[in-house]
């Protein structure tokens, strides 16, 4: 089986509000000293397409759109164990919104030619709209499987475990599918080995072009965005917080029950 | 006349929460943009339900009840539901920011080629510039920022999440037009299928119902921690939550995940233990009427979100507070 794993490389999501800045004006996070990671989600998606390549040999091939940021997640998807590691670039791609992104993900996905299984992560972890996974379904005429958990090859067709309200729900899907996967315990996401980085280091990670995709870009970029963030800002939530005081944990929360009490709230 | 519609899909007990908010938003639209409010709701015998949109704010409801429908396939909804946007023209969809509005609503977008905003917990109108616009507020970098965004085009469709608006009480005396959508689904392909469903027995009270939650968080270090819990909420009748960290550790189900990419609650009071109050988290447990942080870090992010803070291990807090709580409680 041939998965691919398409993923965004994102400023580290993990990081506490305090270095977390934006720019209002080009309505994006400043990166300052940050790193560059796949983002939360699709390193789910790559840790499901691991875990299926251990139990059946499978294939595994990470895409990426990436500027001139360079490609440090993919080479992260290596290190982790992907097989292939694809980087789709060319200035023409630069602020493209959702439908640009699968249209040219979808083309990256014709050059590759033969796949049985497209994971994406839920959402990316910057912008979080969820929209690249299903219209990329759209254009690629492929079933879609929505926020699943983790998967099984079942005969020639997956049977997917997708995490519902009050427990799971069990699909089962042709391929070659596309899936978006959500977090579960299933696949949370391994660390790198010390020989996979060293691996990774030495491997030449190719670059495609939109002439290389055959892409028109004339629909791509900024200017044929459907999709745009009109102003981005930092919300102030600050709540004054009333601090309960003792002299023991056992003080504090004897006070701390009284006083829920006293206003009513228990 | 524009048309505001709504997405709503129904199981044998009626629409979801979720839904019924959808109402309350598009009746806020309709104030400032006019038109009627329009449901379409799909599902299997759900016609009675109808009554319910109505009194809810639905000025006509297209009803598509088909036994198909019964495992709310997407697929299938897709295809119909495209059938009814290309002829009703509405000039906004709103769709639950769930598991089907969240794919539905993308799919539906990419079909028509319009833009989408997805996951907003609010939106404005901006007049200025000729004809209205609508900016969509929504949460983005893991609720770090916010941001007003915008979709081209004369068609707006938005994903909403659940609570961003206030779930108005039924009014029985409001009326409103039916019309059912005869479709026929024999043709309509589902590669997708659903082969069963396997709901784990919830212990305890519900974490949607619940009016207070108590919820935790990495700093509980264990699932020893969350029995800790059990017997406090036990004592409060309240539910116990927990935070992306604990869920992912298995502490506790994934069904109790409190968070961007879990619940999204509004107890009457949230109690924090162990959670430091990541913005992620704060997207799921701020809309509580009152936060409660129970952490050994003065200076945890949990304390400028909450209303009562106790800083200290909650080793030593909690004994104390579930039996002084057993004790009020009677």
């Amino acid at each position: 089986m041939h998965i691919v794993v398409c993923i965004k490389q994102v400023i580290d999501p993990e990081i506490p509000p305090q270095v977390f800045q934006i720019d209002p004006v080009t309505r994006k996070q400043i990166r300052g000293t940050q790193a560059l990671v796949i983002s939360t989600f699709d390193e789910c998606a790559l840790e499901v397409a691991l875990r299926q390549k251990e139990k059946t040999g499978s294939k595994v091939t990470a895409l990426m759109i990436a500027g001139q940021e360079g490609a440090e997640a993919l080479r992260h998807a290596i290190a982790m164990g992907a097989d292939e590691a694809i980087q789709v670039s060319d200035p023409a791609f630069e602020d493209s919104d959702s439908f640009g992104k699968a249209h040219i993900l979808a083309a990256a996905l014709r050059k590759l030619g033969q796949f049985d299984l497209v994971l994406c992560g839920r959402q990316a972890g910057d912008v979080e709209m969820g929209l690249v996974g299903p219209f990329l379904a759209e254009e690629m005429s492929l079933p879609l499987v929505a926020l699943a958990g983790n998967i099984e090859l079942a005969e020639s067709k997956l049977k997917v475990k997708r995490p519902i309200e009050g427990g799971y729900a069990i699909l089962e899907t042709p391929m070659p599918c596309l899936m978006t996967i959500t977090n579960d315990e299933s696949n949370v996401p391994r660390y790198a080995s010390i020989r996979g980085i060293r691996q990774a280091m030495k491997r030449s990670v190719p670059v495609w072009s939109a002439a290389d995709l055959g892409l028109d870009v004339s629909g791509l970029g900024a200017q044929a965005a459907r999709i745009q963030i009109d102003e981005l800002f930092i919300p102030q939530r600050q709540v004054r917080c009333e601090f309960i005081c003792g002299e023991s944990g056992a003080e504090l929360g004897e006070r701390l029950a009284l006083r829920l009490r006293e206003l009513k709230l228990i | 006349m524009t048309t505001i519609l709504i997405f709503c899909a129904a199981s044998a007990e009626g629409p979801d929460r979720s839904s019924l908010e959808l109402l309350a938003g598009a009746l806020q639209l309709k104030e400032e943009l006019g038109g009627t409010v329009t449901a379409a709701l799909f599902g299997a015998e759900v016609e009675p339900h109808a009554t319910t949109l109505v009194q809810h704010g639905a000025e006509q409801v297209v009803v598509v009840s088909h036994p198909r429908l019964k495992t709310l396939d997407a697929q299938v909804i897709l295809e119909v539901l495209e059938q009814i946007v290309r002829q009703m023209s509405p000039s906004v969809i709103l769709f639950p920011s769930d598991l089907l509005g969240g794919e539905i609503g993308p799919r539906l977008a990419y079909r028509l080629k319009v833009g989408i905003v997805t996951d907003c917990t609010g939106f404005e109108i901006k007049t200025d510039a000729g004809a209205p616009t609508i900016r969509w507020l929504r949460p983005t970098h893991g609720s770090k920022a916010m941001a007003y965004m915008t979709a081209q085009g004369a068609l707006q469709i938005a994903t909403i999440r659940s609570r961003a608006f206030e779930l108005p009480p039924p009014d029985p005396a409001r009326q409103g037009q039916m019309r059912a959508w005869t479709v026929d689904l024999d043709t309509v392909p589902s590669p997708v299928t659903l082969i069963e469903k396997i709901q784990q027995a919830e212990e305890g009270i519900s974490l949607d119902q619940a009016q207070v939650v108590v919820s935790g968080g990495r700093g509980m270090g264990g699932p020893e921690g969350f029995g800790v819990l059990e017997k406090l909420a036990k004592a409060l009748g309240a539910a116990v939550a927990g935070s992306r960290p604990a869920a992912d550790s298995g502490w506790v189900p994934h069904s109790r995940l409190v968070g961007q990419t879990g619940k999204i609650v509004a107890p009457r009071v949230y109690i924090a233990v162990g959670i430091s109050g990541a913005p992620q988290h704060m997207a799921g447990a701020g809309s509580s009427k009152t936060i409660v942080a129970i952490n050994k870090d003065e200076d945890a992010p949990i304390f400028k979100a909450a209303h009562i803070g106790v800083v200290g291990e909650w080793q030593q807090v909690i004994g104390a507070f579930t039996e002084t709580c057993q004790k009020l409680m009677g």
